[in-house]
């Protein structure tokens, strides 16, 4: 009788990183990152790295500071006076919580696709072709071109190519969702920051948006939040667990749900969280 | 471990090693009883046996379909996944041992008629018992979760190995001896081997005990010291 191998279950979990990760590319470097609403210190020393043409998901309790850390990268807390980052958030080496760097610039490299759909009242061409008006001046010809390219991209094109014209907001829930990928790879972004992408969207929209940005992944650097651990565990290639503004664990998605190394990592995802 | 927030998954789990421990102790007595009535040639004994296989077999159904339920369910991760897929391997392995303790008794029917050396039962009655003690002691490695005890089980396989091998040739001398031996000996040797391979079901089952409570595969190569594939006396038979 041969022994059963037993092989690792992990094998089920998507594309495990098989290179050692020093060898994959570092598009984002976070070093001792501090982060402040007023006095309250909601990041504490955060170092970590996402790694290009990666999908890194960032799991924690409500109010662990994964939103907040998502924020940073493309500065949007600096709508907001009260709120302050220190430390250096380095992407492609470059610190971009320096004063000199144009927050414009950055939020074009850095698109950002939020829980609640966000699509403007305007028609579902005029809403992609938003963000890149802004920033680029193009022809007409090209603007269609970028759009349909953006909408194929988004795996939103076959749905709306007979009425661009119409309201975005005519959309479904999932659809509007697709619309706002679609604008936020209109601009040509090189890093999509998710926060909950998928928490108001039903079964099927969100296993469209999971298939989606599994694609996106050969073109852009993710980063994604979700409350949804089965989530993060099918579609990202890393996983970091963060409590109370800390970052307790990071490293491969495998590893963190099948065999975490930290008691508090463990404890949450499997649900024993107190 | 802390217990879940959802207690209903811990009851599922509960469930599912309290129906891997009748099935293990259901197993055991199958083995024993198996093996006694070789030795005291008791038909009755071996016919409860055959008897007991259905039972072992319907629980290992329903531990594989609840196994699959909790997946579907609650989408276990880490040990608790480790631990529902743990369930569906060794109930798989003990059904395994009951059948083949079922065999084991089939062939005490068989040999009822024509009982030669007491002897050489003994001989099966040796490794029956090292086999045994195996047996239990990784059921009591998968109560407590015990690596330890699991891999001590893993690492002694080896010994029942060897004990099989000398037991195989001792059968073969038999058998040349005088071939009115054949029909005897070539059953108890069929009686050996399934004991053997009960050994290396507890082998696999010491194999899944470490995984569930590691996390990590123990390696592919466990130690074997079963020579009689490739015993010369074989290619000569």
């Amino acid at each position: 009788m041969m022994a059963v191998q037993p092989t690792s279950v992990s094998a089920a979990l998507p594309d495990a990183p098989r290179a050692a990760p020093g060898d994959e590319r570092v598009r984002i470097a976070i070093r001792n990152l501090d982060f402040f609403y007023g006095d309250f210190r909601g990041l504490k020393s955060i170092n970590m790295d996402f790694r290009d043409r990666k999908v890194t998901a960032l799991i924690g309790p409500s109010g662990c500071g994964k939103s907040t850390l998502l924020r940073t990268f493309n500065r949007i807390y600096s709508l907001y006076p009260e709120q302050r980052a220190t430390g250096q958030i380095l992407l492609d080496g470059r610190n971009i919580i320096g004063n000199d760097v144009d927050v414009n610039e950055l939020r074009s490299r850095v698109g950002m696709v939020f829980q609640k759909t966000t699509p403007f009242p305007m028609s579902i061409y005029d809403n992609v072709a938003f963000g890149m008006r802004l920033y680029e001046k193009l022809s007409r010809a090209d603007t269609d071109e970028r759009v349909e390219s953006a909408l194929r991209k988004a795996a939103l094109w076959d749905e709306v190519k007979d009425k661009l014209k119409n309201p975005g907001t005519g959309l479904s829930g999932g659809q509007q969702q697709r619309l706002c990928i679609a604008r936020t790879v209109a601009q040509q972004p090189e890093v999509i920051l998710f926060d909950e992408p998928t928490s108001a969207l039903d079964p099927i929209s969100t296993g469209k948006i999971e298939e989606l940005i599994d694609q996106l992944r050969s073109e852009f650097t993710i980063a994604i939040v979700t409350h949804n651990m089965q989530q993060a565990a099918r579609i990202s290639q890393y996983t970091a667990f963060m409590y109370l503004g800390e970052l307790i664990e990071f490293g491969p998605t495998n590893q963190i749900f099948m065999n975490p190394g930290k008691k508090q990592t463990h404890d949450y995802v499997t649900g024993r969280f107190g | 471990m802390a217990e879940h927030i959802v207690s209903s998954f811990d009851k599922e789990l509960e469930g599912l090693r309290a129906s891997i421990a009748e099935m293990g102790g259901l197993s055991e007595k199958m083995l024993s009883d198996s093996v006694d009535a070789l030795v005291r040639r008791d038909v009755s004994l071996a016919q409860s046996v055959i008897a007991a296989d259905p039972r072992l077999d319907m629980l290992q159904r329903d531990i594989e379909e609840r196994a699959i339920l909790t997946i579907a369910r609650r989408q276990p991760l880490a040990v608790d996944l480790r631990e529902v897929i743990a369930a569906i391997r060794i109930s798989g392995d003990l059904e395994r041992i009951g059948d083949l303790a079922k065999n084991c008794a089939k062939r005490v029917l068989a040999l009822s008629d024509g009982f030669q050396s007491q002897k050489i039962v003994l001989g099966v009655e040796n490794i029956a018992d090292l086999v045994s003690e195996q047996l239990k002691d990784v059921l009591d490695a998968y109560a407590q979760h015990d690596v330890a005890q699991a891999d001590d089980v893993w690492q002694r396989d080896g010994s029942i190995d060897a004990i099989y091998t000398s037991l195989f040739r001792e059968l073969l001398t038999y058998m040349m001896e005088d071939p009115r031996n054949i029909s005897f000996c070539a059953h108890l040797l069929f009686c050996a081997k399934n004991i053997e391979r009960i050994g290396d079901h507890t082998t696999n089952i010491a194999e899944t005990i470490h995984y569930l409570v590691t996390g990590v595969s123990l390696p592919t190569d466990r130690p074997k010291n079963d020579r009689t594939a490739t015993l010369p006396e074989v290619d000569a038979a």
